[in-house]
């Protein structure tokens, strides 16, 4: 399969279809779209270490973020604890299961499967797995990045339970615990994730078959 | 600026050089033979039916996404007037049970003193949805009925309704965390009530319409539109 030459020296902008010339960036440079303004792409690099320690950190503080509580409240002393999971069940449980799979899915599946997403593309890559599975798996994994990545809301919960904790206060005596650490950590964890990964980069690791 | 023969204003070279590409060769990829993978952002070419990278199928352009775009979108409007209309939560304070709709929520937290949280929620459950409906509506009508508007700004804007549409969920979670913290029997208790699945549906629905549509199908009209500004 030869490409006409065209093709590698020019790039279409997503939002509008405008063709440009592609042309070598300085680091730290983002490239947008004369007609739209849309960013196009940077410097298209990323680092595997960096990024597999990022994973590492993040699927180690993912635990104690999930099942230590994250809010607790002291009201006429009696005392209420709440972990991220049990908030999701909790609203569920009442009958609103659309909020409830919303939270779970924002809160707690999408930054997991994120996690696991981009240990396991880093592996592949890592391990040089070519084979037929190995590679249809990668791409998979890179077709649902954009999803899994769109869906991760770590930095709304976040803020989520500071405005709560304000709410709160009002009425009754609140307190952070280990699990608040430990969410805040791993919000941290998987911004600076986020940031390091270049999706662009990683589909040039696809081995394309001849 | 310096003025030639005519009388017109002289082009700075660059501009010159846009200008004339724009006559001779379109810019779009489209009559170029060239297609973009939806899902990869590789270079295809039109003849190509899956794209050589990932494998997924190519379309030059998806017209269906404007009326798929319009359906969610109005959808989302007839659930977001229902979500303002309706409780969002069911308070028990003492025995006493009130109904809180999103805006006596913020009306009674403006109440308390608390501006800056009242803000953040202000911003979060009325502002961006409302911001969005209305900007995505601008943003389709400008597609379907031709309205003559500075695309360059229209898609600026669309970027920043896709961007800041997510932060809506911020309500949900603060109504997640209420209600599995305060659960005190008669004396002070907190349920969901209908108007939160609604304000779910409509982050669902609102963020679909934007990812859902084709924004190239804008462009496409550059030729019929000047449009310079």
């Amino acid at each position: 399969m030869s490409e006409p030459k065209s093709f590698k020296a020019v790039i279409l902008c997503r939002s509008c279809d405008f063709v440009i010339r592609k042309r070598a960036l300085p680091s730290n440079v983002r490239a947008l779209c004369p007609r739209c303004d849309t960013a196009l792409y940077d410097t298209p690099y990323c680092s595997l270490n960096g990024l597999l320690a990022l994973c590492i950190t993040a699927l180690i503080v993912f635990f104690p973020a999930n099942l230590l509580p994250v809010l607790e409240i002291n009201f006429l002393g009696s005392v209420r604890t709440t972990t991220v999971y049990q908030t999701a069940v909790e609203v569920w449980g009442q009958g609103y299961w659309v909020v409830g799979l919303a939270v779970l899915a924002s809160a707690v599946i999408a930054p997991a499967l994120l996690i696991l997403s981009i240990l396991m593309q880093v592996l592949i890559i890592k391990l040089n797995l070519r084979s037929l599975f190995w590679q249809s798996v990668y791409r998979r994994l890179l077709k649902n990045h954009g999803l899994l990545s769109q869906m991760t809301m770590l930095e709304i919960y976040v803020i989520s339970f500071l405005v709560s904790a304000f709410q709160l206060s009002d009425f009754s005596d609140v307190y952070f615990g280990m699990g608040t650490l430990s969410f805040t950590l791993l919000f941290l964890a998987i911004l600076f994730l986020q940031r390091e990964y270049n999706l662009e980069h990683m589909w040039s690791y696809v081995h394309v078959e001849k | 600026m310096s003025k030639n023969d005519n009388g017109l204003p002289e082009l700075i070279p660059q501009y010159a050089i846009a200008a004339d590409e724009q006559a001779n060769e379109t810019p779009q990829g489209l009559k170029m033979g060239l297609c973009l993978c939806a899902t990869c952002k590789k270079v295809n070419a039109l003849t190509e039916q899956y794209c050589s990278r990932c494998h997924s199928p190519l379309s030059a352009r998806n017209y269906a996404s404007i009326q798929q775009s319009w359906a969610l979108l109005i959808t989302a409007t007839i659930l977001l007037i229902l979500a303002n209309i309706y409780p969002i939560t069911l308070l028990t304070n003492r025995g006493v049970v009130t109904n809180d709709t999103i805006f006596s929520g913020i009306a009674h937290l403006v109440k308390s003193g608390m501006f800056p949280i009242a803000i953040i929620v202000f911003t979060a459950s009325i502002l961006v949805p409302w911001l969005k409906i209305l900007g995505l509506g601008l943003y389709l009508s400008a597609i379907s009925f031709n309205i003559p508007i500075s695309k360059r700004k229209m898609m600026v804007g669309f970027h920043i309704i896709e961007w800041i549409g997510r932060w809506s969920m911020l309500d949900l979670f603060v109504i997640s965390l209420t209600v599995a913290l305060v659960n005190m029997g008669q004396l002070l208790d907190a349920k969901p009530a209908p108007a939160a699945t609604a304000f779910a549906l409509v982050i669902l629905l609102t963020q679909l319409a934007a990812k859902v549509l084709d924004t190239r199908l804008l462009w496409d009209r550059l030729e019929t539109h000047d449009d310079t500004n």
